[in-house]
Protein backbone atom coordinates (compact mmCIF):
# COMPACT_ATOMS: atom_id res chain seq x y z
CA UNK A 1 0.00 0.00 0.00
CA UNK A 2 0.83 3.56 -1.14
CA UNK A 3 2.49 5.72 2.23
CA UNK A 4 -0.53 8.24 2.00
CA UNK A 5 -3.08 5.65 1.73
CA UNK A 6 -1.67 3.93 4.60
CA UNK A 7 -1.87 7.41 6.31
CA UNK A 8 -5.17 8.22 5.18
CA UNK A 9 -6.05 4.55 6.78
CA UNK A 10 -4.74 5.67 10.08
CA UNK A 11 -6.49 9.08 9.87
CA UNK A 12 -9.97 7.05 8.91
CA UNK A 13 -9.69 4.43 11.48
CA UNK A 14 -8.62 7.31 14.66
CA UNK A 15 -11.60 9.03 13.20
CA UNK A 16 -13.71 5.93 13.56
CA UNK A 17 -12.46 4.90 17.21
CA UNK A 18 -13.30 8.64 18.25
CA UNK A 19 -16.63 8.38 16.72
CA UNK A 20 -17.73 5.00 18.20
CA UNK A 21 -16.91 6.60 21.65
CA UNK A 22 -17.94 10.02 21.34
CA UNK A 23 -20.16 10.84 17.82
CA UNK A 24 -22.69 7.03 18.17
CA UNK A 25 -25.07 7.12 20.62
CA UNK A 26 -25.39 3.97 23.37
CA UNK A 27 -27.74 1.63 21.97
CA UNK A 28 -30.61 0.61 23.97
CA UNK A 29 -31.26 -2.39 26.20
CA UNK A 30 -27.58 -2.44 26.45
CA UNK A 31 -25.55 -2.50 29.95
CA UNK A 32 -23.67 0.27 30.05
CA UNK A 33 -20.86 1.11 27.12
CA UNK A 34 -21.32 -2.42 25.81
CA UNK A 35 -22.89 -1.38 22.99
CA UNK A 36 -20.02 0.14 21.70
CA UNK A 37 -18.29 -2.40 20.95
CA UNK A 38 -20.53 -3.44 18.22
CA UNK A 39 -18.47 -0.93 16.15
CA UNK A 40 -14.80 -3.12 16.59
CA UNK A 41 -16.39 -6.55 16.71
CA UNK A 42 -19.10 -6.87 13.80
CA UNK A 43 -15.83 -5.42 11.34
CA UNK A 44 -13.70 -7.92 12.57
CA UNK A 45 -16.47 -10.46 12.24
CA UNK A 46 -16.77 -9.22 8.60
CA UNK A 47 -13.45 -8.99 7.59
CA UNK A 48 -13.17 -12.76 9.01
CA UNK A 49 -16.10 -13.74 6.24
CA UNK A 50 -14.05 -12.11 3.59
CA UNK A 51 -10.96 -13.62 4.46
CA UNK A 52 -12.37 -17.21 4.14
CA UNK A 53 -14.45 -16.13 0.74
CA UNK A 54 -11.80 -14.84 -0.70
CA UNK A 55 -9.34 -17.74 0.25
CA UNK A 56 -12.19 -19.49 -1.96
CA UNK A 57 -11.90 -17.43 -4.93
CA UNK A 58 -8.28 -17.52 -4.91
CA UNK A 59 -8.50 -20.91 -4.52
CA UNK A 60 -10.72 -21.37 -7.24
CA UNK A 61 -8.57 -19.64 -9.86
CA UNK A 62 -5.51 -21.68 -8.58
CA UNK A 63 -7.97 -24.97 -9.75
CA UNK A 64 -8.15 -23.17 -12.62
CA UNK A 65 -4.72 -21.57 -13.56
CA UNK A 66 -2.29 -23.89 -11.89
CA UNK A 67 0.00 -20.44 -10.72
CA UNK A 68 0.91 -20.66 -6.74
CA UNK A 69 0.18 -17.24 -6.60
CA UNK A 70 -3.53 -17.90 -5.78
CA UNK A 71 -2.58 -20.33 -3.42
CA UNK A 72 -0.05 -18.09 -1.76
CA UNK A 73 -3.11 -15.41 -1.76
CA UNK A 74 -5.42 -17.99 -0.47
CA UNK A 75 -3.71 -19.34 2.59
CA UNK A 76 -2.79 -15.15 3.33
CA UNK A 77 -6.45 -14.62 3.52
CA UNK A 78 -7.42 -17.54 5.75
CA UNK A 79 -4.59 -16.67 8.17
CA UNK A 80 -6.35 -13.54 8.51
CA UNK A 81 -9.74 -14.70 8.38
CA UNK A 82 -8.53 -16.46 11.72
CA UNK A 83 -6.49 -13.79 12.65
CA UNK A 84 -9.75 -11.76 12.53
CA UNK A 85 -12.58 -14.42 13.49
CA UNK A 86 -10.49 -15.02 17.03
CA UNK A 87 -10.45 -11.36 17.32
CA UNK A 88 -14.20 -11.53 17.05
CA UNK A 89 -14.79 -14.25 19.41
CA UNK A 90 -12.83 -12.86 22.04
CA UNK A 91 -14.34 -9.04 21.61
CA UNK A 92 -17.85 -11.01 21.99
CA UNK A 93 -16.87 -13.20 24.53
CA UNK A 94 -16.16 -10.04 26.33
CA UNK A 95 -19.24 -8.52 25.66
CA UNK A 96 -21.37 -11.63 26.61
CA UNK A 97 -19.75 -11.84 29.91
CA UNK A 98 -21.17 -8.12 30.36
CA UNK A 99 -24.54 -8.97 28.87
CA UNK A 100 -24.93 -12.64 29.54
CA UNK A 101 -22.89 -13.27 32.83
CA UNK A 102 -20.45 -15.53 30.89
CA UNK A 103 -17.63 -15.36 28.28
CA UNK A 104 -19.24 -18.62 26.86
CA UNK A 105 -22.65 -19.50 26.21
CA UNK A 106 -22.65 -21.91 23.58
CA UNK A 107 -25.30 -19.51 21.73
CA UNK A 108 -25.65 -20.46 18.26
CA UNK A 109 -23.65 -16.98 17.24
CA UNK A 110 -20.38 -18.34 19.23
CA UNK A 111 -20.79 -21.60 18.19
CA UNK A 112 -21.29 -21.35 14.75
CA UNK A 113 -18.02 -19.17 14.64
CA UNK A 114 -16.12 -21.58 16.56
CA UNK A 115 -16.95 -24.47 13.74
CA UNK A 116 -15.91 -21.95 11.29
CA UNK A 117 -12.67 -21.61 13.31
CA UNK A 118 -11.87 -24.93 13.59
CA UNK A 119 -12.50 -25.67 9.92
CA UNK A 120 -10.22 -23.08 8.54
CA UNK A 121 -7.66 -24.31 11.51
CA UNK A 122 -7.98 -27.99 9.78
CA UNK A 123 -7.31 -26.20 6.26
CA UNK A 124 -3.38 -25.16 7.81
CA UNK A 125 -3.25 -28.63 9.32
CA UNK A 126 -3.98 -30.34 5.90
CA UNK A 127 -1.53 -28.00 4.31
CA UNK A 128 1.11 -29.02 6.89
CA UNK A 129 0.39 -32.47 6.20
CA UNK A 130 1.56 -32.88 2.68
CA UNK A 131 4.73 -32.03 1.50
CA UNK A 132 4.52 -32.08 -2.30
CA UNK A 133 3.85 -28.29 -3.19
CA UNK A 134 1.44 -29.09 -6.14
CA UNK A 135 -0.30 -31.55 -4.33
CA UNK A 136 -0.53 -29.64 -1.28
CA UNK A 137 -2.04 -26.53 -2.88
CA UNK A 138 -4.14 -28.74 -5.27
CA UNK A 139 -5.91 -30.40 -1.78
CA UNK A 140 -6.02 -26.91 0.18
CA UNK A 141 -7.47 -25.42 -2.97
CA UNK A 142 -10.18 -28.31 -2.76
CA UNK A 143 -11.01 -27.80 0.75
CA UNK A 144 -11.26 -24.19 0.71
CA UNK A 145 -13.72 -23.98 -2.07
CA UNK A 146 -15.52 -26.41 0.40
CA UNK A 147 -15.68 -23.07 2.49
CA UNK A 148 -17.76 -21.07 -0.32
CA UNK A 149 -20.40 -23.16 1.07
CA UNK A 150 -19.72 -23.37 4.77
CA UNK A 151 -18.94 -20.03 5.52
CA UNK A 152 -21.78 -18.05 4.36
CA UNK A 153 -24.11 -21.05 6.31
CA UNK A 154 -22.37 -20.45 9.36
CA UNK A 155 -21.82 -16.67 9.43
CA UNK A 156 -25.27 -15.73 8.01
CA UNK A 157 -27.45 -18.55 7.85
CA UNK A 158 -27.08 -20.47 11.02
CA UNK A 159 -27.41 -17.34 13.23
CA UNK A 160 -31.11 -15.95 11.64
CA UNK A 161 -32.85 -19.56 11.58
CA UNK A 162 -32.07 -20.63 15.02
CA UNK A 163 -32.76 -18.85 18.57
CA UNK A 164 -30.44 -16.85 19.38
CA UNK A 165 -29.45 -14.54 23.06
CA UNK A 166 -27.24 -12.53 19.98
CA UNK A 167 -28.40 -9.08 19.01
CA UNK A 168 -30.20 -8.93 15.98
CA UNK A 169 -28.07 -8.78 13.02
CA UNK A 170 -27.06 -5.48 11.33
CA UNK A 171 -28.92 -6.56 8.49
CA UNK A 172 -31.96 -8.67 9.90
CA UNK A 173 -33.60 -11.43 8.59
CA UNK A 174 -36.36 -8.98 6.74
CA UNK A 175 -33.07 -7.23 4.99
CA UNK A 176 -33.32 -3.88 7.09
CA UNK A 177 -30.93 -2.26 9.16
CA UNK A 178 -33.34 -1.02 12.33
CA UNK A 179 -30.34 1.13 14.12
CA UNK A 180 -30.05 4.71 14.88
CA UNK A 181 -28.38 6.62 12.06
CA UNK A 182 -25.15 8.12 13.49
CA UNK A 183 -24.68 3.89 14.62
CA UNK A 184 -24.80 3.35 11.20
CA UNK A 185 -22.35 6.34 10.33
CA UNK A 186 -19.38 4.52 12.52
CA UNK A 187 -20.29 0.63 12.20
CA UNK A 188 -19.84 1.20 8.12
CA UNK A 189 -17.00 3.84 8.57
CA UNK A 190 -15.63 1.09 10.41
CA UNK A 191 -16.69 -1.91 8.68
CA UNK A 192 -14.67 0.43 5.68
CA UNK A 193 -11.48 0.48 7.43
CA UNK A 194 -11.48 -2.95 8.42
CA UNK A 195 -11.58 -4.14 5.24
CA UNK A 196 -9.09 -1.70 3.66
CA UNK A 197 -6.99 -2.92 6.72
CA UNK A 198 -7.77 -6.54 5.72
CA UNK A 199 -6.47 -5.99 2.04
CA UNK A 200 -3.14 -4.29 3.33
CA UNK A 201 -2.20 -6.89 5.63
CA UNK A 202 -3.16 -9.46 2.68
CA UNK A 203 -0.97 -7.98 0.38
CA UNK A 204 2.02 -8.02 3.21
CA UNK A 205 1.22 -11.38 4.45
CA UNK A 206 1.13 -12.71 0.40
CA UNK A 207 4.22 -10.97 -0.43
CA UNK A 208 6.02 -12.47 2.76
CA UNK A 209 4.61 -15.86 1.82
CA UNK A 210 6.34 -15.31 -1.77
CA UNK A 211 9.65 -14.59 0.20
CA UNK A 212 9.24 -17.21 2.18
CA UNK A 213 8.88 -19.58 -0.14
CA UNK A 214 11.86 -18.15 -2.61
CA UNK A 215 14.14 -18.26 0.15
CA UNK A 216 13.44 -22.07 1.09
CA UNK A 217 13.36 -22.99 -2.40
CA UNK A 218 17.25 -23.85 -2.39
CA UNK A 219 16.62 -26.74 0.27
CA UNK A 220 13.32 -28.37 -1.56
CA UNK B 1 -19.72 6.48 32.49
CA UNK B 2 -17.76 9.66 32.62
CA UNK B 3 -16.40 11.75 29.03
CA UNK B 4 -13.53 12.06 31.04
CA UNK B 5 -13.69 7.93 31.68
CA UNK B 6 -14.25 7.27 27.99
CA UNK B 7 -11.18 9.64 27.16
CA UNK B 8 -8.98 7.27 28.64
CA UNK B 9 -10.32 4.37 26.66
CA UNK B 10 -10.30 6.46 23.33
CA UNK B 11 -6.63 7.14 23.81
CA UNK B 12 -5.58 3.67 24.77
CA UNK B 13 -7.22 2.50 21.80
CA UNK B 14 -5.88 5.19 19.49
CA UNK B 15 -2.27 3.90 20.96
CA UNK B 16 -2.65 0.55 20.22
CA UNK B 17 -4.14 1.28 16.47
CA UNK B 18 -1.37 3.29 16.00
CA UNK B 19 0.96 0.62 16.85
CA UNK B 20 -0.32 -1.98 14.73
CA UNK B 21 0.05 0.69 12.12
CA UNK B 22 3.39 1.84 12.28
CA UNK B 23 4.29 -1.81 12.66
CA UNK B 24 2.45 -2.54 9.23
CA UNK B 25 4.33 0.33 7.81
CA UNK B 26 7.71 -1.03 8.82
CA UNK B 27 6.96 -4.44 7.83
CA UNK B 28 5.77 -3.37 4.76
CA UNK B 29 9.52 -1.04 3.65
CA UNK B 30 11.69 -4.22 4.99
CA UNK B 31 9.37 -6.16 2.72
CA UNK B 32 10.10 -4.46 0.14
CA UNK B 33 13.88 -3.97 0.64
CA UNK B 34 13.80 -7.65 0.83
CA UNK B 35 12.63 -8.18 -2.54
CA UNK B 36 14.93 -6.09 -4.22
CA UNK B 37 17.76 -8.51 -2.67
CA UNK B 38 19.07 -10.54 -5.02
Amino acid sequence: MKTLAAWLLWLWMSLVIIGAFFYAPLAKGFIGESSRILFFHVPMAWSSFLGFIAAAVWSALYLIKRDFKHDRAAVAAIELGLLFGVLATVTGALWARIMWGAYWNWDPRQTSILISLLFYGAYLALRGAVDDREARARLAAAYALLGMVVTPFLFWIVPRITYSLHPEPVVNAQGKTEMEARMQHVLYASTLGFTALFFWMHNLQHRLLALWERKSAPLE
Amino acid sequence: MESGGLGWIVAVNLIIWTGIFLYLLRLGRKVREMEKEP
